[in-house]
């Protein structure tokens, strides 16, 4: 069922999100699957997969070349697979997908989400390069039966984050950069404040340009749910050390809890 | 009448747009796959002017130091009702001037130089380095570099160079070095002369030669319009403008300024927007620089070289090369991102003047108002009595920004 807004989904969960991002196909299918060996319940709670893109416009330069060679490695049975073995450990799966590639397809990228067991999707283009169809493509996902989760950065105005908000019960994701995995100077605390302030209540998970473990500390202070990671992994994926991975998991996890 | 030169109208904060516009501004864009312009940015921009690009703070404190530098290069900025022009042209309404002017440097630019020298000199930067066309906005870097002790570079548009000889020699006093765009200083300035060693440049090559100064040789450089940063600093146009008029007891149903990367204007009328009352407000540009009607809004490159990230905005393409017109401030192919927006969401309506309408209306104000404004603000002078004289406008208040003066620029009337 897409979200209604109920008064449960409004209440922030204890414990505190580990959101981990790969794009499909990167770098390959053995390395994807060996990762996600690697990741339970006990560390991460939802996982985000990019279907490759010829255009990521608002991903940064590291995760854009991930989708340069994911568009040639990615075969949909592959991340089926990945997708059933994460799902069978009880982590729940979102896509990351920009609008433009799936605006003309007639619901079916919907649809294969719902049907692979897909709770929600990430539209980061949607309220930027598409705002007049913003509320059609949220009634459509709701249709499908995915949560819509709402993108916001800090140049979105404050009548969206409310207006969009209240269209969805679901978490909001907050981009705290541009795009993804670089560095404008901000401050975070103000940023969390802000988002807290007009949606409160709300679970916020953080990411685009997460950078270190005391800003993840110190957005967990600011009542942030949880963070999102995914430049961060790249490296690791590059070089196939799934043990730094399993061990960046666990120091992830202790951040988030306050260890 | 000068209505007011208190102290006490310069507001406290900047206003920042960003967090009150109808819709998402899109981000920026890089330009390449595998390399983030943003990111660079880190390296060619104050850091504090990059934070406040990017930031959802509808309001900016303005630092004391810089309030004072404010107080000390002549804001507030004279609002002065213009009964002999409203004499002349007839009208039954009220027409006022926001006369930026009268800053020592002689247009609003100052308004955003000072605070960007005073973030670069707190980061203990090697120098300044910017761009200008007609010259007014290399005069303010000169001397906001020099109040903070900073040594500056100011690549000046080529044909500008060559028509403002006294430009050049004011930032030359004010303590810059001064070199016409396109230059044999940069690699993207000696590609341009190899291509045309009779080049006549534009903002665009200008911008993309003071980056690449900016970055090879650890300089700062300072952003002349179009960015969120520097539309905010220049609200401190319109707060003041608001409240001289909330002291004469006056609201404006008409709003007109010119437009060449929307900084004066967007700085002088931002500030009424949260106020949710009818407002003509009218973006002035010049007929041979049409960005608003025939630009596109997309997304284009800021300066013809795409080492700055690219923004969603009206454009004529960064390749545009514009007619040599004397308001040099006009000639560039963009309009900053969240006017872009306004326009396209039909919140701020768009004028057109050539260079024949704006020496008329520049002529006219001279007369009237005893002032020769600057090429650029005869845009605005010329929409504002073509406002005026629509009859549907009758006993309307006109408020028009007359962004600077044209002492400088005489040479627009050499044939008369």
């Amino acid at each position: 069922m897409g979200s209604l807004i109920s008064p449960f989904s409004r209440m922030i969960k204890m414990r505190k999100n580990l959101i981990l991002y790969f794009t499909l196909g990167f770098p390959d299918q053995g390395t994807l699957e060996s990762f996600s060996r690697r990741i339970s319940q006990d560390e991460v709670d939802y996982v985000e997969f990019g279907f490759p893109s010829g255009n990521p416009v608002y991903d940064g330069p590291k995760i854009r070349g991930t989708h340069k060679t994911a568009m040639s490695n990615y075969r949909p049975e592959d991340g089926e697979k990945l997708f059933r073995d994460l799902l069978g450990k009880g982590i729940k799966l979102y896509s990351l997908t920009y609008y433009r590639d799936i605006r003309d397809d007639g619901g079916k990228f919907l649809s294969y989400l719902k049907r692979e067991g897909f709770s929600g999707i990430i539209v980061p283009d949607l309220l930027v390069d598409y705002s007049d169809s913003a509320f059609s493509a949220i009634g459509r996902i709701h249709e499908a039966g995915l949560d819509f989760i709402p993108f916001f950065n800090p140049s979105t105005p404050d009548r969206i984050i409310k207006e969009i908000s209240s269209k969805t019960g679901s978490w909001i994701y907050y981009g705290l950069q541009p795009s993804t995995g670089i560095n404008v100077p901000f401050d975070t605390g103000e940023v969390a404040e802000r988002i807290n302030e007009l949606v409160p209540g709300r679970e916020i998970n953080f990411g685009f340009g997460i950078r270190n473990n005391d800003q993840v500390r110190e957005l967990v202070s600011y009542g942030a749910s949880g963070v999102a990671i995914g430049t961060a992994l790249i490296e690791m994926l590059s070089s196939g050390d799934e043990e730094a991975f399993y061990s960046y998991l666990k120091e992830m996890r202790g951040v988030l809890d306050g260890k | 009448m000068i209505t007011s030169q208190a102290e006490d109208v310069i507001p406290d904060s900047w206003y920042n747009i960003v967090p009150d516009l109808p819709e998402q501004l899109a981000p920026p864009r890089d330009n390449t796959e595998d390399f983030s312009s943003i990111e660079l940015l880190n390296r060619i921009i104050p850091k504090e002017v990059l934070r406040q690009e990017f930031t959802f703070k509808k309001f900016q404190k303005i630092p004391e130091e810089v309030a004072e530098a404010y107080r000390q290069i002549g804001r507030p900025t004279p609002l002065v009702r213009a009964r002999n022009l409203e004499k002349f042209l007839g009208y039954k309404g009220k027409i006022f001037f926001k006369y930026e002017g009268a800053t020592v440097t002689g247009s609003h630019k100052i308004n955003t130089a000072i605070p960007q020298a005073y973030y670069a000199a707190q980061e203990g930067v090697n120098g300044i380095v910017t761009e200008t066309g007609a010259g007014q906005w290399g005069t303010a870097t000169a001397l906001a570099s020099s109040l903070y002790g900073m040594p500056s570079k100011v690549f000046m548009v080529g044909i500008s160079y060559r028509q403002k000889p006294l430009r050049k020699k004011i930032m030359g006093i004010y303590g810059a070095q001064v070199f016409a765009s396109p230059s044999s200083e940069t690699k993207f300035g000696r590609e341009m002369l190899g291509k045309d060693p009779d080049h006549p440049g534009s903002l665009g090559i200008a911008i993309s030669e003071a980056v690449e100064y900016a970055l090879e040789n650890d300089y700062r450089y300072l952003l002349g319009s179009v960015m969120n940063s520097v539309l905010t600093h220049q609200s401190i146009i319109g707060l003041e403008t608001k409240k001289q008029l909330e002291v004469l007891g006056e609201y404006p149903d008409a709003l007109i300024g010119c437009v060449g990367g929307g900084s004066n204007f967007g700085g002088f009328t931002y500030p009424f927007i949260p106020d949710s009352r009818e407002i003509d407000m009218i973006a002035s540009t010049a007929s041979e620089v049409p960005k608003f009607g025939k630009g596109e809004f997309k997304y284009d490159l800021l300066d013809t070289a795409g080492i700055l990230p690219s923004m969603k905005m009206y454009s004529l393409g960064a390749d545009f090369v514009p007619p040599p017109i004397y308001a040099g401030g006009l000639r560039y192919h963009a309009a900053a991102p969240s006017l872009s927006l306004l326009m396209q969401k039909g919140k701020i309506k768009h004028d057109e003047a050539d260079e024949p309408a704006v020496k008329d209306a520049l002529r006219v104000f001279s007369k009237t108002q005893g002032i020769v404004a600057a090429p650029e603000s005869g845009h605005a002078i010329a929409s504002a009595i073509k406002y005026a004289k629509e009859s549907s406008n009758s006993g309307k208040t006109i408020v028009l920004n007359v962004s600077g003066h044209g002492l400088l620029d005489l040479s627009i009337f050499k044939d008369d």
